[in-house]
Formats: structure tokens, sequence, C-alpha cells
């Protein structure tokens, strides 16, 4: 009874692991990235790992930080309304990559149509 | 393993005997001094570590010497993944694993009067393992991850013996022995892309600390310090196919492992090379919102070494 009742309450735990994303308003996407947002649409801000930003043309720069080098990694993508994104590093051929965040169910998310930056430069041409 | 060769053996040659030399002390079976206490004991630990270090399990192995066949399987179900480390350069990286392993030795054994002894051994291990530790970023495509591995290993043996000369003379034994590993590893991981195709290299050394208990086994009440390296590449493409609208990718990949100051006696081999192939199903999921889980894959290698061969067929997730 004892175990039953550990395992069920475990259960509960794990698939409220995955939350569906709160939007800032109808015509906001969200963005989480796992390095610092740096620029958004050509405005310097203090860097920050989530952001809600107004869907449509979008572009974000992420610092990418290595001890040899930094990236500063620009994406450009249109986003849509209520819609999750996610900047992350998957050892492809530029540092990050971005993909839409979909919330499968309460224990998993799916990373899909990944999106490359437009270039990654070493040298900070957003300040 | 020699468990009766400890109780049974020892006791009564110590009891029996008290001009006991040091080198007859030493002896796992009377008369036989060509296996020793220290054999017995660096054996079951190359087992055990074999069997639990990250990085170096998963293997079906057949050795095949004049005088000693063994079947060797480990296998393991874990998963290990970096986590970010916000306003850092680093980032975090644990693993987490469910590890088994079994060992079917028989050997035949020279007595010192000219006797066969045959010893059977078998052993099997189940472990648990946890790592954490650091990803340290140098470039893009190269990285180093220090990190620390605990692993709490249940070990049982089954252990018989008999003289071929003289069927009287024979023992079994049951024993079991808890085995707690502290395990230090440095990792070397570069990758290059070249259009679609991606080159992995990875340098693995584990500096291992076992202490064992035993309560029915004496021998097994000690510490061993042992150390092992892996070198592996690995060449990967994109497959031209998707299932569920996720794409796979082929791979084929080529190791080379060295249990640096495993005894050959222990387990019969101490160099192995593996070459194989394997599909991976790029699912690429996040789960518990937590770490990465890029894919699932298939893999199949062929394993072989001086005097061993084998597979290694399984699972893997990335």
């Amino acid at each position: 009874m004892t175990t039953r009742l550990i395992f069920c309450l475990l259960l509960m735990v794990l698939t409220a692991c995955v939350k569906a994303p709160v939007y800032k308003g109808d015509n906001y996407a969200y963005v989480k990235s796992s390095h610092a947002i740096i620029n958004i649409n050509d405005e310097q801000i203090e860097p920050v790992y989530a952001v809600n930003i107004k869907s449509g043309n979008n572009t974000l720069v992420v610092l990418y930080r290595t001890y040899r080098h930094d990236y500063y990694c620009e994406f450009q993508w249109t986003s849509k309304p209520q819609t999750s994104y996610e900047i992350t590093n998957q050892e492809n051929k530029l540092p990050l990559t971005l993909y839409r965040w979909k919330r499968q169910n309460g224990l998993w998310a799916s990373r899909l149509n990944p999106v490359d930056p437009v270039k990654c430069s070493k040298e900070n041409d957003y300040m | 393993m020699f468990n009766i060769l400890t109780t049974i053996i020892l006791l009564s040659i110590l009891v029996l005997n008290p001009r006991i030399t040091a080198a007859q002390e030493d002896e796992i079976i009377p008369g036989v001094s060509s296996i020793t206490i220290s054999d017995a004991r660096q054996s079951a630990i190359a087992f055990v570590n074999s069997s639990t270090s990250p990085g170096l399990e998963g293997a079906t192995l057949e050795l095949n010497e004049e005088d000693r066949q063994s079947s060797n399987w480990r296998s393991s179900l874990g998963f290990n993944a970096e986590f970010t480390l916000r306003n850092h350069i680093y980032d975090g990286y644990w693993g987490l694993a469910i590890v088994g392993g079994e060992l079917n030795d028989d050997i035949l054994l020279a007595g010192d009067q000219g006797e066969t002894i045959n010893l059977k051994v078998r052993r099997q291990v189940v472990a648990l393992r946890g790592s954490l530790g650091l990803s340290f970023p140098i470039t893009q495509q190269f990285k180093l991850l220090p990190y620390l591995t605990l692993a709490a290993s249940e070990l049982s043996t089954d252990a018989s013996y008999q003289n071929l000369s003289d069927p009287l003379q024979n023992g079994s034994t049951n024993t079991s022995a808890w085995m707690y590993s502290t395990i230090g590893t440095i990792e070397a991981i570069y990758f290059q892309w070249h259009g679609h195709y991606k080159l992995e290299l990875n340098a693995l050394y584990h500096l291992i600390y076992t202490d064992s208990f035993s309560e029915d086994n004496p021998i097994l009440a000690t510490y061993d310090w042992n150390d092992a390296l892996k070198l592996e590449g690995k060449f990967s493409g994109a497959a031209n196919f998707n299932t569920l609208g996720h794409p796979w990718r082929w791979h084929t990949y080529a190791n080379y492992t060295n249990f640096l100051s495993h005894n050959e006696s222990s387990l019969g081999y101490t160099e192995l090379i593996e070459v194989g192939a394997g599909l991976d199903w790029q699912i690429n999921i996040v789960p518990l919102d937590w770490f990465g889980w890029q894919s699932l894959g298939i893999r199949l290698g062929v394993i072989f070494g001086e005097d061993v061969e084998g597979y290694n067929f399984g699972l893997t997730a990335q």
C-alpha cells in the first residue's frame, strides 16, 4: 500500500514536470535560452535567459561563451503567436540552434523545426 | 571468486600447519602456487570495475585460451547529459545508470605436484552509479569534462574446484560482497562538421578506487586502485528517411579500451578493440523539461583482442 502510494505520488510529480507556457498576451511568443540573450530586435538588453517577444519577424542575439572565444549568434525568424521557442547548444555546425518548443505531455516536450543562426561572429557587433 | 579457497583452505592450513611459510599463506588453493589471494582480489575488482565504469560497459565477450575459457557480458541502462549553469562559461554534467554483468570462468590450474585443478567461477554484479561533474568548453568544437562517479555494486560469486586426478578433492562455495567505487574521470571531446557529416573524437581516462566489504569472504574485505583508458572515433551522416517526422542518422565507430592497471590474469585480457555501426533516431525531446535527449539509437559492433572476441549490440541514448 505504501509502495503504491509512493509510486502514485512520484508519478503525479513527474507528470507535472512539463508545464504549458504562459504568454504575456495573445500576440506574444516565448523564448527561453540555455545561454544569455543580449539583444532583441537591435536593442541591447541586460542578459536574460527567457523572454516574451511580440510575434512576427524577430532578431535575437545570444552570447555563447567558450574559454577561447565568445560567439555572438544572431537568429532571425518569424515567430508565431502563443508559441514557445528554445535556443540551445547541441554540438551542431554553429554553436547554438533555435527550436520550436512544444509540450507533448507532462513528461516531455519536443524540439522541432530547427533554425540555425544567420551568423555567429567572434566580434560583438551589437553594442 | 576463489572463496572455497579462502574459507576452507586458508583456515585449514593456518590451523593445521602453524609452520606455514609466507608463500603458502598467499596461496588460494593448497599446492597451487600459481594463483594467489592477490590474484583473486584483483580478478573480482577488475570484473566489477570493467562492468560499472562509465563508458566501458556494453559488451558480450568470449575468452578462449588453452587453459581458460570464459564468457562475460555487461550492460547498462542509464543516461547522462549536460545542464546549463547560468552566468558561467562551464556547464554541469550528470549521469545515472543501473548496470549489470556476469562472468563465467572455467580455468585449468597446474598444481605444484603436476596435478590439474579445474576451477569454475561464476560472478554476477548489479550496480547503481551516479556521476556529477563539469563541462568546460575550450572552443566550440573541443571540451573537457572532469566528473566523479560513485558506484555501489553487489557482487555474488559461485565457485567450485576439483582436482581432476582426485575426484574426492573438490569444494564449492557461494559468497557475496558489496563494492563501493569512486571513479574520477577526465573526458576530452572534439567534433568537426564536414557538410552533413560529423566526426567525433573522444578520449576518456578513469582513476578508480574500490572499497570492498564481505561478511562471508574475507578475501574480498579489501580495497584497490585501478585506472583505465578509452579512445573512440565516430563518423556520422544524415540518413535519407524519417520516422514520425524525426530524421535518422547513420554512424560508424571504432574504439580502443585499455584496462591499464589490470593484471592480464584478472579477466584474461587488458585491451579491447571494437568497430561497429549504428542508426540514431533524432527524437530531440526534453524529458521533464530538464535535459535534452537528442537521439535513440541502435548499434552493433564486433570486439576483439588477444584471445578474446565478442560483440556489442544494444540501444544507445544521447
